[in-house]
């Protein structure tokens, strides 16, 4: 068990008129190796949820457990919890700050306790890893990279430290369909080699649909259903929570309408493979 | 960041709420100049009375108000410190090498922080009680005199109405820096003053990158939709006075005729 929430609630701004209850009695664990989607309307709690997992907000009613760290003591080890879950918030291009794109990186590592050569060293591998190379972009000021680029350098910033758990908010958010695209497979990449477990918080359901084996669906800050990518857009009824069906689906559903059975597929791989061996099974 | 409540305003049904920015902002005024006439404990006492019942008619919790303290309440507290030890007429209490406190230097000190007090209080009175867009409508109305001497009022106020706009903006986005950056290991509270000093570097750092670049977009978006402060804009809501002004204007000039009165020792009658 690496992530445990028993009944957690939460109210932003107690007791003044700006008071807003944003999370109600949320309870689930979350497994190693487990890649898991949390999906809601806006403003439905997501994001207040996993802050809480690294202990940006400070936990008020309920229980967590992260990675044994019990962030309901009276003292928990941030520093801890914090390197061994790493959180890419929405946007994570507008946290840059350094001079060079090394020294940007080596900010994680050299919070959390790496030597110089050791953080230089973690810096190389993470640039490397999301696809950019780290001797051409080291001096460079991160401000003149392209947003693209700079998004790889901010999730390069959070695997430096090698977080066991990565939460991503909204990875995908602001970037051209060829962008998500090349987002996508990164993160895919990452979860089988770099990272056992990752929880991404989405409201693009296709995201949700190609990677996560497990969905949390939330509404009005409580956790409606617990479930599986295939059985929440199969089964239940997704458009009255404010989500829109992914692509894949809402083509299996439209030939449906057109008497062509497919199976429920999620990932747009299965889609084409269903596709053709339906056309193959017509041409026999 | 979030619990930051200086001026920022205060939703609620009451009278203050519901006055004319203008009447507010006049009244500060005359209630900033009556706290400089204040003489005697009596006069203290009445500038104390006024805001107390302001601060009751405006149905904004006293806890409220007094956050807005906090953030001056240091440099309160150094006025004080400073006029007790180095003020040195009257009657000596205590002296030790060049600092002494005396009577009149505590009577002064006193009335000094009560002063600011004050100050500080009427004024985050009014920005608790006046939405941003209202306070510069307000102010840009009051000043309307000043294009005679071809004084850009407008621009002013358009000025003034977008830095107040982004002030909550900019704070959100503190918010979010922080927490990335708390992500990443991060610490804001521990070590000396310079330690914490550079640590403040990874948010400044992105907060003006991101003003900049939100500057850029406004000013695009104004340029698209061509905007310019051409003279005689309409508004969309307009300021009217009512009755209830007319009952702010006639307590505060009774408030300011007590004042001057007390002052002058109504006029040599006491």
């Amino acid at each position: 068990m690496l992530v445990e929430v028993k009944n957690l609630s939460y109210v932003y701004s107690e007791k003044t008129p700006f008071e807003k209850q944003a999370l109600k009695d949320v309870s689930f664990v979350v497994d190693e190796g487990q890649s898991v989607g949390i999906v809601g309307a806006t403003g439905s709690g997501k994001s207040t949820l996993v802050q809480h997992l690294n202990g940006l907000i400070r936990l008020k009613n309920g229980k967590i457990t992260v990675l044994d760290i019990d962030l309901s003591a009276k003292k928990p080890d941030l520093k801890a919890l914090r390197k061994g879950i790493g959180m890419l918030f929405q946007y994570p291009e507008y946290q840059l700050f350094a001079d060079t794109v090394a020294s940007d990186v080596m900010f994680g590592p050299l919070n959390f306790g790496f030597s110089k050569t050791e953080a230089e060293e973690a810096a190389r591998r993470a640039v490397n890893m999301v696809g950019m190379d780290y001797d051409s972009v080291k001096d460079r000021s991160p401000l003149e990279l392209s947003g693209g680029q700079k998004r790889r350098i901010a999730i390069a910033g959070v695997l430096a430290y090698r977080p066991k758990i990565l939460i991503l908010d909204e990875p995908t958010a602001g970037l051209d369909p060829a962008g998500k695209r090349e987002m996508l497979s990164l993160i895919a990449s990452l979860k089988g080699e770099e990272i056992s477990t990752v929880i991404t918080v989405s409201h693009n359901m296709d995201e949700i649909a190609e990677f996560s084996q497990r969905v949390l669906v939330m509404n009005n800050g409580k956790l409606l259903y617990d479930t599986t990518p295939s059985e929440l857009f199969y089964r239940l009824d997704v458009e009255a929570l404010g989500l829109s069906l992914p692509h894949t689906v809402r083509i299996v559903r439209l030939l449906k309408e057109k008497n062509i059975i497919l199976p429920e597929v999620l990932t747009e791989k299965d889609l084409v493979a269903a596709l053709l061996a339906y056309a193959g099974g017509r041409n026999a | 960041m979030r619990d930051v409540a200086f001026g920022q305003f205060y939703p609620a049904d009451s009278f203050v709420h519901k006055l004319d920015p203008r009447t507010k902002l006049l009244a500060g005024i005359v209630y900033i100049v009556a706290v400089f006439l204040c003489t005697s404990y009596y006069s203290y006492l009445a500038c104390f009375l006024f805001l107390v019942i302001s601060i009751i008619v405006s149905r904004i919790p006293i806890r409220s108000v007094l956050k807005t303290v906090k953030a001056v309440l240091f440099i309160i507290i150094i006025t004080v410190v400073i006029n007790i030890l180095f003020y040195s007429d009257g009657k000596v209490l205590w002296s030790w090498w060049k600092l002494t406190i005396t009577e009149q230097g505590l009577i002064f000190a006193s009335k000094m922080a009560m002063r600011l007090l004050f100050l500080v209080l009427s004024t985050s009175l009014i920005t608790l009680t006046t939405t941003p867009m209202n306070l510069t409508d307000g102010l840009e109305s009051l000043l309307t005199p000043l294009k005679w001497i071809k004084f850009p009022v407008h621009d002013v106020a358009i000025i003034m109405s977008i830095a107040l706009r982004f002030i909550p903006s900019f704070m959100e986005e503190i918010d979010k820096i922080m927490m990335a950056q708390k992500a990443r290991g991060a610490s804001f509270d521990t070590g000396g003053l310079i330690k914490r000093a550079k640590a403040l570097l990874p948010i400044l750092i992105p907060l003006f990158v991101s003003a900049f670049r939100r500057a850029d977009e406004l000013a695009m978006a104004l340029d698209a939709r061509c905007y310019n402060a051409t003279p005689n804009r309409t508004k969309m809501k307009k300021l009217t006075f009512t009755g209830r002004d007319v009952v702010a204007w006639v307590l505060t000039a009774a408030f300011l005729a007590i004042i001057i009165m007390l002052r002058t020792g109504f006029f040599g009658l006491l």
